[in-house]
């Protein structure tokens, strides 16, 4: 298993820091010829701890076949782990969203536009995950915000076992916003609760008005719909309110806002959602 | 394909229950996979046969038991089988309806020696 290419068995993943990655030890370029297969010590632990005693009585004599209940949630470590996420943004008054989409719908570029435009009134924060590379990251911190970048290799989402991961290399302050880019695609990431507030879907205006039909678990799940783009509507055929329609019908508490990251028309909209939902977080209203 | 790393979980799963009880070998596997649960049952189990080779699943025969979605329409009460998210009241065509089922997927059981 490589360290650096990621090409290893499923549920290895890496987290880096662009910010510091001349300390890295791969920091050479990408051949993608090779094919060398040599074990790297992984420094993540792999299997999530377990630490039960092992001190009850045991006949080893005894090798009688015995059903046992299980009765367990497959999900309920990435649950666990992610409630425990959530109390580390409460604790230190950080809103957290989950940004979610197909690939190329746009997540990076609103990131991108939001840090430029919000960077002096919000202390913002984002992890981008990603199979591979660390270009968002890049793109984040250029922006002017820090970015820890997670590559999940073969993974096709991000898990609470990984946002914690990054955690412990990022230093967020209290009272911002962490940003979690998620891998882009619409089905794995909308089974792992990563511990956020709000979980943001963006969909582009070129990929068609069928995307909550197509991917409805991801759109139950969300709270807010961007729908990017929007400076193409006149040359495409996506219809709007079929969207909204559609996604109500499974998910009548879904907020939209129609939105060009390119363009800048109806990010204002974007920002004050954004800035209720930090207000919120960050002091709450005094009852 | 996040069945994948699902499979990588029950895995672990049944690794924790079969150390617990210090098992020589898990025979069995009942796994429940609702049908709204978001989980595809096939490549689920196609990707937890393929993984559990060298785990203590890789004798392991894998039987997974589905669970039908169940729905209750919010506007007349009637409950009804939900085969997607989607789906509307049979009886008065309305939505959204309640989910009473189907979301399921857990460990049920394993049969140790």
């Amino acid at each position: 298993m490589c360290e650096t290419c990621g090409c290893g068995k499923p549920g290895e993943f890496k987290v880096h820091d662009p910010s510091h990655s001349n300390n890295h030890e791969h920091k050479h370029d990408h051949d993608f010829e090779h094919t060398h297969d040599h074990e790297h010590e992984h420094w993540h632990d792999h299997n999530l701890p377990h630490d039960h005693e092992h001190n009850h009585k045991h006949d080893p004599d005894n090798s009688e076949k015995r059903v046992i209940d299980v009765n367990i949630d497959v999900l309920a470590e990435n649950n666990n782990l992610a409630k425990l996420n959530r109390r580390f943004f409460e604790g230190r008054k950080v809103l957290c969203l989950n940004l979610v989409s197909s690939p190329g719908s746009g997540k990076t570029t609103i990131l991108e536009k939001t840090i430029i435009a919000m960077k002096d009134a919000l202390k913002m924060f984002v992890i981008e995950g990603d199979q591979q590379t660390l270009l968002d990251a890049r793109r984040i911190e250029k922006a002017g915000a820090p970015a820890i970048q997670i590559n999940t290799g073969t993974g096709c989402h991000l898990d609470a076992r990984m946002v914690e991961s990054a955690l412990e290399k990022m230093d967020i302050e209290a009272n911002s916003i962490l940003f979690i880019e998620n891998v882009g695609n619409l089905v794995c990431p909308a089974m792992f609760d990563l511990g956020e507030h709000k979980r943001v879907v963006v969909i582009s205006v070129t990929e068609g008005d069928d995307k909550p039909m197509k991917y409805p678990y991801m759109f139950q799940s969300s709270h807010l719909c961007i729908i990017n783009k929007s400076d193409l509507l006149p040359w495409v055929d996506f219809n709007t309110e079929e969207t909204i329609r559609s996604a109500h019908s499974l998910n009548p508490a879904l907020e939209f806002i129609t939105l060009s990251a390119k363009t800048g028309e109806g990010m204002d909209l974007w920002f004050k959602w954004l800035k209720k939902q930090a207000e919120f977080k960050i002091s709450p209203p005094k009852v | 394909m996040h069945e994948l790393s699902l499979a990588l979980e029950v895995i672990r799963i049944a690794g924790n229950e079969a150390d617990k009880i210090m098992a020589k070998s898990v025979q069995e596997i009942d796994i429940e996979v609702g049908d709204l649960s978001g989980v595809e049952a096939d490549a689920f189990k196609s990707a937890l046969e393929l993984l559990s080779k060298d785990s203590v699943l890789g004798e392991a025969r894998i039987n997974i038991i589905r669970s039908a979605g169940k729905g209750r329409c919010k506007s007349c009460d009637h409950e009804f089988e939900m085969n997607s998210l989607m789906a509307t009241c049979p009886k008065c065509n309305s939505f959204p309806s309640e989910i009473n089922g189907g979301r399921e997927f857990r460990v049920l059981s394993l049969v140790i020696e």
